[in-house]
């Protein structure tokens, strides 16, 4: 007994030496253990030297690409208001915090951020108007927010912008992704684990004392997050209504959700143009965590103004891609400042709390698998037959054929819309539906193919077809189809089928917390 | 060609099925957010309101009652009876309420992790009370549809 008491005393020694050895050279990280909830007692250190321009007192003003596409979200005149309006609120709290008017955070401050986002201005807001203080004090915090933010609307501009083909726009986002990435400010486009990144000393702070602010901009992180989807390679003149049930969804629901347990991914909100553009996508998510962690920074009262500092300096230094520099997706030590391990079928999302290797949770939506269909939990298809997604209820899911969509559609409270491949692959079908499920198309006599069978080839006998030569075409070059009736619009929308056979759910709780019961009756 | 990629996601889902299940968003009652009960051979559960097109899936009829609101046209409820695949059809008609005769309810609980159980709709009294002695459901009163509309309203 003794022999084996002092054995585990060595093990302890040797495992303690280790883990300091480790909280020194993974710097930017953890110093200390891990409290009752799952956090870090201690503050993460800094590394060994930041970055030169980091301390450099030059303005460093970058600006748009010139380029001809340039402002073109005004195409879409609520959507660029409210994009204008987000510009606001970090910079409204952001000032108070460091102007001592912190206490009044969930009074007045959040009237005047409702303010804003509610009638938000028709013109971009310069920060620096707003925050005078703050940016003296975090200038080149702010150098990153701005060269982030400009990377966010440029690419915008690029999707709304009329009259280029979705190569030319796709090509395009590339360029912007190499100019912007070339410049030092750049955050990564790695994925990064999340779980890892708010599980510091002060991380949720913000989120627990200013719930109701922390639910402003965790709504507004939703809208440019999952207006991604809403505009690649959908038609630009499907923007407008596209974004009448975005907008409305936003600006009544999403910005004053504060039972959000995290925040909006941009894989989960825009599934497509992540995995067609997934460092973009994840630069845009490590620089929403970024807003987090500087928020929770500001918001602990116990640090000095040099700890918070110092702090801020850490957590931009963290998401550099200089500070990843010859790292790749899908690798890395796991939950380390390093581990770059994505959910399996989405390279634009980083690790989140809980994640398996097969399945992940996402707040709102539940536990899932991102390379399944979100209706009959078959494996997606690839390439041009690449299905559809469907946005309801403020998620945005991928599923493998029309009849998913529909069903999963029909099965959800409120306005939906249905973006679908068809036959023709520079034709991306786009639906809205009313509350009832009635449904309208942008192309007019689409037709629907539904020969029910099994839905592991639901993606085969489920489909969409721009006219009634095209539906004709294909049901004559497959014999199995070939006593197949063509769909109305009209007709296609009453059926539904319920939940597939293959459904399958997983009842685990919450990674975040367990919420309970949902309450009284009351 | 079907048939062979069929048999190769067969294989594919016998082989690594076992151990990588598939997951999808699983849903919770829109009202009470609290996760929705599936049926069973013997007793259904699921509250469905058929709204337009769509089909909304509820935990209890206490649940569709008090989110009623959030529909503005009319409402057919299928709501789970004491028989397994013989729902009770409620219906809201230019916003009036209404039941088959003898539709008697359930209302019991008093946290929605129990509403699917004790929130329940009957053809008759009688068969209210097998539920509730089968179930060991103390205090079971029988409402009438004007009742547990009273009954959700004063909440």
């Amino acid at each position: 007994m003794k022999h084996y008491s002092q054995s585990l005393a060595v093990t302890i020694a040797i495992f303690a030496l280790y883990g300091t050895a480790f909280s020194q050279t993974d710097h930017g990280m953890h110093q200390g253990m891990k409290g009752m909830d799952g956090k870090n007692t201690g503050l993460p250190t800094p590394p060994e030297q930041f970055p030169k321009w980091m301390s450099n007192k030059t303005s460093d003003h970058l600006f748009y690409k010139p380029a001809p596409y340039n402002w073109s979200i005004r195409n879409i005149p609520a959507f660029a208001a409210d994009m204008y309006g987000t510009g606001v609120g970090h910079g409204i709290a952001y000032e108070a915090m460091v102007t001592g008017k912190a206490d009044r955070m969930e009074d007045s401050i959040h009237r005047s951020i409702v303010g804003v986002l509610m009638n938000p201005p028709h013109l971009p807001i310069d920060e620096g108007a707003i925050l005078p203080t703050f940016k003296r004090k975090y200038g080149s915090l702010e150098k990153v927010f701005d060269w982030a933010h400009l990377l966010h609307f440029q690419t915008i501009d690029v999707l709304s912008h009329k009259g280029w083909s979705d190569e030319q726009k796709d090509a395009e986002i590339e360029v912007l992704w190499q100019r912007y990435a070339s410049q030092p400010y750049a955050i990564t486009g790695l994925p990064m684990n999340m779980e890892v990144l708010d599980s510091f000393s002060y991380s949720t702070t913000f989120r627990t004392k200013y719930p109701k602010v922390n639910a402003l901009f965790w709504g507004y992180h939703w809208l440019q997050t999952a207006n991604y989807d809403m505009l690649y390679k959908t038609p630009t003149n499907t923007h407008i209504p596209q974004y009448e049930v975005m907008g409305d969804r936003y600006r009544n629901v999403e910005l004053f959700n504060t039972d959000r347990e995290f925040m909006p991914m941009t894989g989960e909100m825009s599934p497509r143009f992540s995995k067609r553009f997934p460092y973009i996508a994840n630069s845009f998510d490590n620089l929403h965590m970024l807003h987090d962690n500087v928020g929770d920074i500001l918001a602990t009262d116990s640090l000095t103004e040099a700890q918070k500092k110092e702090q801020i300096d850490i957590a931009i230094w963290r998401v550099l891609g200089s500070t990843h520099l010859g790292e790749e997706p899908g690798k890395g030590e796991p939950g380390t400042l390093h581990d770059h391990r994505y959910p399996m079928g989405m390279p634009g999302m980083g690790w989140m709390k809980g994640s398996t290797d097969e399945d992940m949770y996402m707040s709102g939506m539940g536990w899932m698998n991102m390379s399944e269909c979100g209706h009959c939990s078959i494996a997606l298809p690839d390439g041009d037959q690449w299905g559809a997604t469907v946005s309801a209820d403020g998620w945005t899911m991928m599923v493998r054929c029309m009849l998913c969509a529909r069903d999963m559609a029909g099965e959800t409270i409120g306005r939906a819309v249905i973006r679908a491949a068809t036959e023709d692959p520079n034709q991306t079908l786009v639906m809205i539906s009313d509350e009832e499920g009635n449904w309208t198309s942008n192309i007019p006599g689409i037709m629907f193919l539904e020969v029910k069978g099994d839905h592991p080839e639901c993606n085969d006998w489920s489909r969409v077809f721009t006219s009634k030569s095209a539906f004709d075409a294909f049901v004559k070059s497959d014999d199995y189809y070939k006593d197949a009736m063509p769909l109305t619009l009209a007709e296609w929308q009453t059926k539904g089928e319920g939940t597939p056979e293959t459904y399958r759910r997983i009842d685990r709780p919450s990674p975040y917390k367990t919420k309970g019961d949902g309450g009284a009756k009351n | 060609m079907k048939t062979t990629i069929l048999s190769m996601i067969l294989v594919a889902t016998a082989t690594f099925g076992a151990i990588a299940p598939a997951y999808a968003h699983d849903a919770d009652c829109p009202f009470c957010k609290t996760k929705l009960v599936q049926n069973t051979e013997t007793q259904d559960n699921e509250v469905v309101v058929k709204f337009g097109n769509k089909k909304i899936e509820y935990r209890c009829v206490y649940c569709v009652f008090a989110d009623q609101k959030k529909f503005s046209g009319d409402l057919i409820v299928y709501a789970p009876s004491e028989t397994a695949g013989k729902p009770i059809i409620l219906k809201r008609t230019a916003g009036k309420w209404s039941a088959p005769d003898g539709t008697v309810f359930l209302n019991t609980f008093k946290r929605h992790k129990d509403c699917a159980e004790q929130s329940r709709t009957f053809t008759s009294k009688v068969q209210l009370e097998k539920y509730a002695k089968a179930n060991s459901i103390s205090n079971a009163k029988s409402l009438t549809l004007d009742e547990m509309l009273k009954e959700v309203a004063k909440k």
